[in-house]
């Protein structure tokens, strides 16, 4: 009786539902006590501790109740009984899509601490497959997904963008080196290792591209990258979509097995290591006839084998490490990063809690790309914050792209004063280059003139990617950037810092870019600085030109690639020449 | 001993346990119905660790309350389980004693002991009923069923403190509370949460396989924060 009065969307869902539902999954649907152990597992519980329907119980209930209406027969004869309620209308798919995308990161923390075994992560996982498979899923999910699928890596990394940074990063390292052979292979065949990365290095952090590859390079390994199957990400493992993650996992394998390598290499993305390494296989139902590892593994193996020299002294800050959820909760993946840190650097101190049982940096499962529930992540983020400044160091160490980019949120909104890194980027940093590789980078430096030198920036953006994106291809340039995540932090780094020019993101939480652009030109201390507005909502556009006050100097559409970008920065700050003799 | 009470302690009993049996049998083959996932990755983690070993952990993590976070954090609460879990299996063993080996009874230590684990399961249903309705996040997950089972287990061991002494001769009434209460359980408990223990060996058994195969069990935990200084 009950199916007639679904939605369309809504019928497809417990239709898929019945599909989808193994003998793990009814498990842990049937044999949930409501105990309440999960509940203060959970970091959005216990950051909101006002609010029950955080718990991990009842968010899983919101699944498994339509279980039991439509599964269960204890269910279907007594619904009221055992709680069981079937989903009707859209709008109950987007009240489910909250729950499960809004308020879990899948961390499995929950998981690991239910005396039943109930996997709550599995089901929260299985519930946004679902809806995404009937299109119910937060906007940034959507895109990702859709560049994944189609252009084949989660950023939409265009084959000649891939190519032309890794030319680009080759150049720098022959010239590093003054070596030739110091490049980047590109579909090499039967080489030792194939390395797969995030598409957030191109992107956004090219240097720990290059930093895989001074490795590679001093450790004399037989090396590639792939043209194509290159990204070892997987938004399938985030969106629930197992076809997409089998698409993904086999898109790299086939690479692999067409490049005849023996050894796929990872590097360090806990997501991407979990699908690739762990689910993969699972997905895409084969076996895998090659090695799978972290290239934390490699870079572990290459110091005790000699291969390569560390110096550990010359990383000499203070160091905790932050332990990924895919990576210690999800492949028992957390000594080696601890046996490699050890040999790395002289001050590190554990984070209580750590492995297995760590807390989740709070960008996970996705949340990064679903900015609709940004507030409320950085607010259940405060146990994340208080686990960071507890330790007392000043870098965390993580062996996570995502990771990197939540922690970076977190410690930027709670101004905690702490930079985030990696293990590549610590092991590049302290090689001991053998005597015969000239290194002359120092000798080249002052011959570069670089196109922003001698600028001060203010980037406002409450995107953390878009953030990090802009401030990297600026300060490549050579801007001194400084970073505002909203509108508060904005204007009183605007009027304390006195920038050149300030980048600014219309839609923000709290004081918008409007808000804050008229603020800025009416104050006589700033009026004179120059703005040019990034914004993803041209439609915002109108509001700031029909502000009584002068107009920006600039304007630029999301997405903005880093061509538009810097030609706009350059022609604002008036440096006609791209070496910038204004 | 009466009739009456012969029939309830004996075959009104054998009943309910064949009939709960039977739905046992059926709930069961309804799981396996489901079809269970493999694990084809090569094994991941620590090199000790194997899908053996991650079962036995699983299994026997109940048992450890030092394994997981939520035991350790709420040990009163975990203790609670045990006194509560151990008068629920002391509770039904007594229902098979009383017919078929009131010998085993007769020691008056027996008794006292019994009804003092009774007393206190009774004790601890009372106080987690409170607990259900007084905690937002429990109350707000809690079914009737929760409320019903629950209530249904404590005013069980509230009857078996009577029972357990086992003196028909001093009247019948309070082992036929026990025992209509007793075989009312055995019908109710497979359509209710009190089945858990039904589905415990299997979600235990395939989270541990996983867990084991990639090397997260057996939990490792470092409690100290350990510091490495140059």
């Amino acid at each position: 009786m009950t199916q007639r009065v679904r939605s369309h969307k809504a019928e497809k869902v417990v239709e898929r539902m019945g599909r989808k539902l193994n003998r793990q999954m009814v498990g842990s649907l049937a044999g949930c006590v409501h105990c309440g152990m999960c509940t203060e597992s959970c970091h959005y519980v216990l950051a909101n501790p006002d609010d029950p329907t955080y718990a991990p119980a009842y968010k899983a209930d919101q699944i498994r109740k339509i279980f039991k209406r439509n599964f269960d027969w204890t269910g279907k004869v007594f619904p009221w009984w055992v709680h069981a309620q079937d989903i009707r209308t859209d709008q109950d798919l987007e009240t489910l899509k909250d729950i499960v995308f809004g308020k879990c990161t899948n961390c499995r923390r929950c998981s690991l601490n239910c005396p039943m075994g109930v996997d709550f992560a599995t089901l929260n996982r299985m519930a946004r497959g679902l809806l995404v498979s009937v299109g119910v899923m937060p906007e940034g999910v959507a895109v990702v997904s859709k560049d994944q699928w189609e252009v084949g890596n989660q950023m939409g990394v265009l084959p000649q963008d891939y190519r032309e940074t890794l030319e680009w990063l080759s150049d720098e390292l022959e010239a590093e080196f003054k070596d030739p052979a110091a490049r980047i292979p590109i579909d090499k065949m039967d080489a030792e290792v194939v390395y797969a990365i995030n598409p957030r290095e191109v992107k956004y952090d090219p240097r720990t591209i290059s930093d895989a590859a001074r490795i590679f390079y001093l450790a004399n390994e037989n090396w590639t990258m792939p043209s194509e199957g290159w990204d070892m990400t997987n938004f399938g493992l985030f969106s629930g979509d197992d076809e997409l993650g089998a698409a993904v996992a086999q898109r790299v394998y086939d690479k692999v097995a067409e490049l005849r390598g023996t050894r796929l290499v990872l590097s360090e993305c806990g997501h991407g290591y979990r699908s690739t390494r762990c689910e993969g296989p699972n997905w895409s139902g084969k076996e895998i006839p090659f090695v799978i590892e972290s290239s934390v593994l490699s870079m572990l193996r290459y110091i005790k084998e000699g291969r390569i020299r560390i110096d550990k002294s010359k990383n000499k800050d203070s160091y905790t490490f932050h332990d990924s959820c895919n990576n210690a909760r999800s492949c028992g993946f957390f000594e080696e990063p601890r046996e490699l840190l050890n040999l790395l650097v002289t001050d590190f101190r554990e984070m209580v809690p750590n492995r297995a049982e760590n807390f989740c940096c709070t960008g996970g499962g996705g949340a990064m790309s679903m900015s609709e529930y940004t507030p409320q992540r950085l607010k259940s983020a405060q146990i994340k914050a208080d686990q960071l400044k507890a330790t007392g160091v000043k870098m965390v160490v993580t062996s996570c792209h995502n990771c990197v980019d939540g922690l970076a949120d977190v410690i930027r909104h709670y101004k905690l004063g702490m930079k985030v890194t990696q293990l590549v980027s610590l092991t590049a940093n302290a090689l001991v280059v053998p005597e015969k590789i000239v290194v002359p980078v120092k000798a080249r430096i002052p011959e570069v003139s670089l196109p922003l030198q001698g600028f001060k920036i203010l980037v406002v953006d409450d995107e953390p990617d878009i953030l990090a994106f802009i401030a990297t291809v600026l300060e490549d340039q050579g801007a001194a950037v400084i970073q505002a995540a909203d509108g508060e932090q904005a204007l009183a780094l605007a009027l304390q810092e006195k920038p050149d020019l300030i980048t600014l993101d219309l839609s923000m939480p709290g004081k918008n870019g409007g808000y804050v652009f008229e603020e800025i030109r009416n104050n006589p201390e700033a009026a004179s600085t120059k703005v040019c507005i990034i914004t993803g909502k041209p439609e915002l556009r109108r509001l700031i030109y029909e502000r009584p006050v002068a107009p920006p100097e600039g304007y630029l559409d999301k997405p903005v690639d880093e061509k538009t970008l810097l030609s706009n920065i350059r022609m604002i700050l008036e440096l006609k020449h791209p070496h910038g003799n204004a | 001993m009466s009739e009456t009470l012969r029939f309830l302690s004996d075959d009104l009993q054998l009943m309910a346990l064949s009939f709960m049996a039977v739905v046992y049998v059926f709930r069961i083959r309804w799981l396996l119905k489901f079809k269970a996932s493999a694990e084809r990755q090569a094994p991941s983690g620590a090199a000790g660790t194997s899908p053996f070993k991650g079962i036995v952990y699983s299994w026997a993590n109940i048992a450890m309350p030092w394994s997981m976070e939520s035991t350790r954090r709420m040990i009163f609460f975990y203790l609670q389980f045990v006194v509560f879990h151990l008068a629920v299996a002391a509770n039904i063993a007594m229902s098979f004693v009383i017919p078929y080996a009131p010998g085993l009874m007769r020691p008056m230590i027996v008794v006292r002991l019994l009804q003092a684990l009774f007393a206190a399961a009774c004790v601890i249903g009372c106080y987690r009923l409170y607990r259900r309705l007084s905690h937002p996040a429990i109350r707000l997950i809690s079914t009737p069923d929760d409320y019903f089972s629950l209530a249904l287990l404590t005013l069980w061991s509230f009857a078996s403190i009577f029972a357990a002494p086992n003196r028909p001769d001093q009247g019948e009434g309070p082992l036929m509370v026990y025992f209509v209460m007793t075989a009312f359980f055995l019908v109710y408990v497979p359509f209710s949460k009190i089945s858990h223990y039904l589905y415990y060996p299997f979600t235990r058994f395939y989270f541990g396989r996983t867990m084991g195969h990639r090397g997260v069990y057996p939990v490792k935990r470092v409690t100290q924060p350990k510091a490495t200084r140059a």
